[in-house]
């Protein structure tokens, strides 16, 4: 007995390694179930508050540069704010109908504003974590985009942090569509260059051309329809030769990412809760 | 004995705070990032309690996980290291060298001692992108990554080294 005890005393850091080993791995495989584990990821407070320090001093770095993109983006903006006038003035003869339009359209989605307080581009899986969270109406599975275009999905929240997969995750999984033919397939990323993902799934019939512009399809429930995705960049066949494969050049650009929009779509929970029952039945 | 325990806590928080605000976001060549943190699992003194060092092991992974958002990767990996870091240790240091010592080129030479950082830091990081890519369907990419990542991981450490001195 006391040999054994002996023993046990002498070799104890091979079961504490046992143990300690278990409890990492337990961590890494069981992350994915895990909603509500969001302590072990930067969605925690005390984390988050250091990446908000830190993005804080690393944000003035790029200021230059966020200008430079406010400036060209504004002056984008007026010219297609001229360009509506334009054509809202043509079409105001007919003013119930246009009444009826601007309505449904502004309460299709509601948009929060939020600030990247980290962010990677070069592994595996990468995420990204805002600095606005449940508190400021932040939910899982709401949309992110920033001016550019589609940027990822709220993955976790919490009261005043959120994580978002990024598309430049395995797990992300949008649908998209052809701007001009209207043809959708799901865009996934697959690793190596943080500048191109893939667009899957397109059938073999479908008329698109390089350089065609890639949006959201307004399908799932995540996006609404028509947000800037990325351009056709080169096309193969898929691996068994159904459907296409399209690479596309992603339009927002993952190393800078600032600030962000959060889209909240009225009438996700809905849509949600319609689709599932049909799909039980 | 106090001493000794504030200058590992100075170690450790330093570490960390460089690794995962500066170090994390370094990919050069879009492949190679040094895990510098681990120079203070390699850096404990060898007569310390075997329990312990898997302890510091444990807690120092499991932080750098929290802010790189991959939950027990490097907690595995760190843990791992600081066991078989003294197994690598009674390898390659000649055996009549008994002192408790921290391992420098000073305190057991320079060829065991580069000896030592190799196969650990290789081994760390070995565990570290195996199990982040959870896959071997890219093994080319998975190869280049361990090895310049490892390449440079120990070029910081004898820089600090060299700096320390």
């Amino acid at each position: 007995m006391r040999n054994l005890l002996n023993f046990l005393v002498k070799y104890s850091y091979w079961f504490l390694f046992i143990i300690l080993e278990v409890v990492a791995l337990g961590l890494l495989f069981r992350f994915n179930h895990y909603q509500r584990g969001s302590f072990f990821t930067s969605a925690n407070v005390v984390v988050g508050k250091m990446y908000e320090i830190s993005g804080g001093v690393s944000s003035y770095f790029h200021l230059k540069s966020t200008n430079t993109d406010l400036l060209d983006r504004n002056s984008a903006l007026e010219q297609r704010i001229s360009l509506l006038e334009q054509v809202l003035r043509e079409k105001m003869a007919d003013s119930i109908t246009m009444a009826q339009t601007l309505n449904a359209k502004a309460n299709d989605y509601t948009i929060y504003k939020a600030y990247v307080t980290n962010n990677s581009i070069n592994r595996a899986d990468n995420y990204i974590t805002l600095n606005k969270g449940e508190a400021d109406g932040i939910r899982p599975e709401m949309g992110v985009a920033d001016g550019r275009g589609v940027v990822g999905i709220v993955y976790m929240t919490t009261s005043s942090y959120s994580v978002v997969i990024s598309v430049l995750n395995s797990k992300s999984n949008i649908s998209c569509k052809i701007k001009s033919s209207e043809y959708f397939g799901y865009l996934r990323w697959e690793g190596a260059d943080s500048r191109y993902a893939y667009l899957k799934d397109l059938p073999r019939h479908a008329e698109f051309n390089l350089g065609d512009t890639v949006i959201t399809s307004g399908y799932s429930t995540v996006f609404p329809e028509g947000i800037m995705v990325g351009i056709v960049d080169d096309m193969a066949d898929s691996n068994d030769g159904l459907s296409y494969n399209l690479r596309v050049k992603l339009a927002a650009d993952f190393g800078k990412l600032g600030n962000v929009n959060v889209l909240s779509r009225n009438g996700q929970q809905e849509q949600l809760k319609l689709e599932k029952t049909a799909t039980n039945q | 004995m106090i001493k000794s325990y504030l200058n590992n806590i100075g170690w450790f928080v330093g570490l960390l705070l460089l690794q995962v605000l500066i170090l994390n976001n370094l990919h050069i060549g879009g492949y190679a990032t040094p895990f510098l943190y681990i120079y203070f699992i390699l850096k404990l003194k060898t007569n310390m309690p075997r329990n312990r060092q898997l302890l510091y092991g444990f807690l120092l992974g499991l932080v750098v996980d929290m802010f790189a958002n991959t939950p027990g990767v490097h907690t595995a990996a760190t843990v791992f290291l600081a066991f078989v870091r003294t197994p690598y240790l009674n390898l390659f240091v000649a055996k009549d060298n008994t002192d408790p010592v921290n391992p420098a080129v000073g305190s057991i030479g320079v060829s065991p001692y580069l000896k030592y950082l190799a196969v650990s830091v290789f081994t760390h990081h070995i565990v570290v992108f195996c199990l982040a890519f959870y896959s071997f369907a890219d093994v080319a990419n998975l190869i280049v990554r361990i090895i310049s990542s490892t390449i440079l991981s120990i070029a910081c450490i004898v820089a600090i080294d060299s700096i320390r001195k």
